[in-house]
């Protein structure tokens, strides 16, 4: 049994496990769809195996602290990957300024199948936003201001944005490029109750010049919405880009019916009568939740140091023998003298 | 050359810090050629004054220009090609003046270590010094430490692979007689790999630090871009290599290759992955 562990332990395995690794790598560039995960996960789970009985037979692994901390940090950080890959999630999310975080809004969503996180209990609700930009268009900045509970009834406002993201229960919101303007409508139904909401236009200022969604009332025809923005943007000038600066009148098409609306006009369509209230913004939100990201750095960290140690015991050995008297050493051409034998 | 390349604040200071890598180089292949045709008692090593002299103005004008056009720009140089290639002279320049006047058993290397500093200074030459917008999420801490300790990795490589460079070029008789005042093959090797060692520490630091870096800047630990791919596949290289050198006690020139090979790698990581991904990293713009 031992002798067939320390097989599977070999580092010709090992070797052979990492060359299967790096033709997984190689495939997995880019991450292309036509690559199965597997590429990954066998080489993966074959070096774990073959780690795990490397620690267990090797001597020159198990009886030298520092190989030891930096073998199984490895291993720690396979099997912490793995897990992390099971219990993950991504999601997107769009979200009009002034609403509440709606679990049942986020679309995209990724998850492993053992996800146990609950959205539920994510509360927040998002504010105003800035994003800078430099000359020639190119982003800057993003400053995102979230309202989220402090534990005693109240509100906190947050800045979030770019590099910051909003954290709540293991998930976090980091804000995107994806962001733009929304009128928001009410529909009035002949036979019905009014109903408000918001139409979210495309990303801006990516798409400034195609401002444009359509909505289909309920029992009505569809409506094609044309938003022209006013938010001082100038291509060849330094902007921020921040919805309280920003104007829009809303060009409203339907039945060959073109109306031009200001927030607070209304117009009479087939079914009922829409009125544009206001202008405001949404914002785009990429959602990540992984439970292993802390551990996953300490095990990193404390086999990287685990292998420093082991090299720096290494280096003192060689110094010592370099300092000893005469005898053991090489002559390297004046210069100084090393141990006959191997570094590594 | 356009009128804009030379007027630019900190070209002139780039141009003297290359100049001075110039003389260094030089005279670093210089001393080596007559050190070689020296009497070995009669070796005269006054040369590597001059080289570790101009090793160290070159790097002090080059942090110069790397100041002006900081100062210029209010941001350090993470963005084009042009202020990575600028910034990598500079601290390789560093790393390996301070090797060069702590470790005089590197020296002679530097025939082959500067030469390569030298295809950084070329290139350089090559481009035009655009002016570059820091992005977003280039503001995180993280990024210094990603950077800083990648930086280290490149360095520790680099005179690994000089000294590679003279066991391979040894081994051919029109360069044999150039280096041999060096120690032998079997020294050149253990301090070779002595310092790919080190290398590995800090490339498997600069994953971990940049793993953390992506995860706050893009939502995403690891996404495999251009260079998480083209670094992750260095790091199995230099992996194997080490676990083969342990294992299967490979010949010493075979070593040197595989030395040479994990510099190619991280090489092209550096300064490959702009030509076969539009973003280096995904978000970055």
């Amino acid at each position: 049994m031992k002798r067939q562990l320390s097989k599977l332990g070999s580092v010709r395995l090992a070797l052979i496990g990492m060359v299967l690794l790096a033709g997984g790598a190689a495939l997995s560039y880019g991450n292309p769809k036509s690559t199965p995960i597997w590429v990954l996960v066998v080489p993966l789970a074959f070096l774990a195996l073959n780690l795990l009985a490397a620690i267990a037979t090797n001597p020159r692994i198990n009886r030298r602290p520092g190989l030891l901390v930096f073998h199984l940090g490895l291993l720690g950080v396979i099997l912490l990957v793995g897990f992390g890959r099971l219990t993950h999630m991504d999601a997107h999310l769009e979200i009009v300024q002034g609403s509440a975080f709606d679990p049942n809004a986020i679309h995209d969503v990724k998850k492993g199948p053992m996800h146990y996180g609950d959205l539920k209990d994510v509360k927040f609700v998002q504010g105003n936003y800035t994003v800078d930009y430099a000359a020639g268009m190119v982003r800057g900045l993003t400053h995102d201001h979230v309202l989220v509970p402090d534990g005693h009834g109240g509100l906190d406002e947050k800045d979030i944005g770019d590099d910051r993201p909003l954290t709540i229960n293991g998930y976090r919101f980091y804000t995107t490029f994806n962001k733009g303007f929304s009128p928001i409508l009410t529909w009035m139904p002949d036979n019905g109750k009014p109903i408000t909401g918001t139409v979210n236009m495309p990303a801006y200022p990516l798409f400034s010049f195609k401002q444009e969604n359509t909505w289909t009332p309920p029992n009505g025809k569809q409506i094609k919405f044309w938003l022209r923005l006013e938010t001082g943007l100038n291509p060849n000038k330094a902007w921020v880009l921040d919805g309280r600066n920003a104007t829009g009148k809303l060009v409203v098409n339907t039945g060959g019916k073109r109306v031009e609306l200001n927030p607070g006009e209304q117009v009479r369509l087939d079914g009922g009568v829409l009125r544009y209230e206001d202008l405001t913004t949404w914002m785009g939100f990429k959602i990540f939740y992984d439970p292993t990201l802390k551990p996953l750095f300490i095990t990193a960290i404390i086999s990287v140091l685990g292998m420093g140690a082991h090299f720096k015991q290494k280096f003192d050995a060689m110094s010592k023998h370099i300092n000893a008297p005469a005898g053991d050493t090489n002559e390297v051409g004046g210069y100084a003298k090393l141990p006959p034998g191997r570094v590594v | 050359m356009s009128t804009s390349y030379i007027i630019l604040p900190e070209v002139p200071w780039l141009w003297a810090g290359l100049g001075a890598y110039a003389v260094a180089t030089y005279t670093a292949i210089r001393g080596v050629r007559m050190t070689a045709s020296a009497a070995g008692a009669a070796v005269n090593r006054n040369y590597e004054q001059v080289v570790m002299l101009m090793l160290f103005s070159g790097v002090a004008l080059l942090g110069t220009a790397l100041g002006v056009r900081w100062e210029r720009l209010g941001h350090g140089p993470f963005v084009n090609l042009f202020e990575l290639l600028m910034s990598q002279l500079f601290s390789l320049g560093l790393v390996y003046s301070i090797a060069y006047w702590r470790f005089p058993v590197i020296r002679s290397s530097a025939v082959v270590g500067l030469s390569l500093i030298w295809i950084l200074g070329l290139w350089v030459l090559l481009l035009r010094p655009a002016d570059s917008v820091l992005p977003p999420t280039y503001y995180n801490k993280w990024l210094w430490v990603h950077v800083g300790v990648g930086k280290i990795f490149l360095s520790m490589c680099l005179i690994g692979t000089g000294m590679a460079g003279v066991i391979l070029l040894r081994g051919r008789p029109r360069f044999a007689h150039l280096f041999r005042h060096m120690p032998s093959d079997a020294v050149l090797d253990n301090i070779a790999w002595r310092f790919m060692l080190l290398a590995f520490v800090f490339h498997s630091l600069m994953l971990i630090a940049g793993a953390v870096w992506a995860q706050d800047a893009w939502g995403r630990y690891w996404a495999w871009d251009a260079l998480e791919t083209s670094s992750f596949l260095t790091w199995l290289a230099l992996g194997m290599s080490l676990h083969a050198r342990m294992t299967y006690r490979i010949p010493i020139r075979v070593g040197a290759i595989a030395i040479v090979v994990v510099f190619v790698l991280a090489f092209m990581t550096y300064f490959g992955a702009p030509f076969y991904s539009q973003a280096a990293h995904k978000g970055v713009v």
